[in-house]
């Protein structure tokens, strides 16, 4: 279910997602301390997404590589998740790649 | 220096439950039946980007003081480190390139003479320290969904 909120005819609509890490799941309501949640309006570029998903689980490292996938689907980070059809609990993962040696 | 087997089954044990949520979400199979019967020793099924299957065995012998031995498979065991079970773009030692990976190290028969086995959760280069097991499977299974082919 994708959010319109309710009274309003404008903005873009609202999806909830579900990422899940190395170091564990990004929910609503896990981790239960996180500072930001996965609510985004359908506009919201991929690398957005990439970006809290890293402050969430503190994977601070510009140097690792960070893959936001659905499945096996590889997301372009300067994609919006209207783009790819993303909807309401939508399981994503990430994906950390660290350096070659 | 080793670490008690039972120490070792309780930390793979505990990180086993991140690897299999993030397995499961990534649409990978975690084999960790050896596990549950007492062996420090599990197993994971990577598609690369041509959807062919390579399997990582994970041994992981005095986890978590040092790193597990990371080696790929055929499916029956009678086979296990040969260019052919490798994506391609991985080291042509062969060999899984990586401090968490044990067979890496030159003291283990790899390449690095400049890595200590006890120093195994340190980053390579500014990247992420890859340090627990989820992890070390997040890593692989980025760099094999890029991979085409096999090594050999």
């Amino acid at each position: 279910m994708i959010e319109n909120h309710p009274g309003h005819h404008h903005g873009p609509a609202i999806v909830h997602l579900r990422v899940q890490t190395p170091r564990g799941i990004w929910t609503m309501t896990e981790p239960p301390d996180a500072a930001k949640r996965p609510e985004y309006p359908v506009t919201t570029k991929i690398e957005r997404v990439i970006e809290d998903v890293r402050s969430v689980f503190k994977f601070i490292e510009n140097d690792s590589k960070y893959t936001l996938m659905r499945g096996t689907e590889r997301l372009d980070p300067q994609r919006t998740l209207e783009s790819y059809k993303i909807e309401d609990e939508t399981l994503l993962i990430l994906s950390v790649q660290g350096g070659n040696a | 220096m080793s670490v008690p087997i039972e120490v070792s089954l309780l930390a793979i044990r505990e990180e086993l439950v991140a690897a299999r949520q993030y397995a499961t979400a990534a649409g990978l199979q975690l084999d960790a039946d050896p596990v549950e019967a007492g062996e420090p020793r599990f197993s994971v099924t990577f598609m690369n980007s041509q959807s062919e299957s390579f399997i990582a065995e994970f041994h992981c012998a005095d986890y978590p003081m040092y790193p597990p031995t990371v080696e790929f498979v055929n499916r029956d065991r009678s086979e296990r480190g040969t260019p052919r079970l490798y994506p391609q773009g991985f080291h042509p030692t062969p060999c899984i390139c990586m401090r968490y990976n044990r067979k890496a190290y030159s003291e283990r028969g790899g390449p690095h003479s400049d890595w200590r086995l006890l120093d195994w959760r340190l980053p390579t280069g500014n990247a992420h320290g890859i340090d627990s097991l989820a992890l070390m499977i997040s890593d692989l299974h980025s760099k094999i969904l890029e991979s085409k082919g096999r090594l050999g």
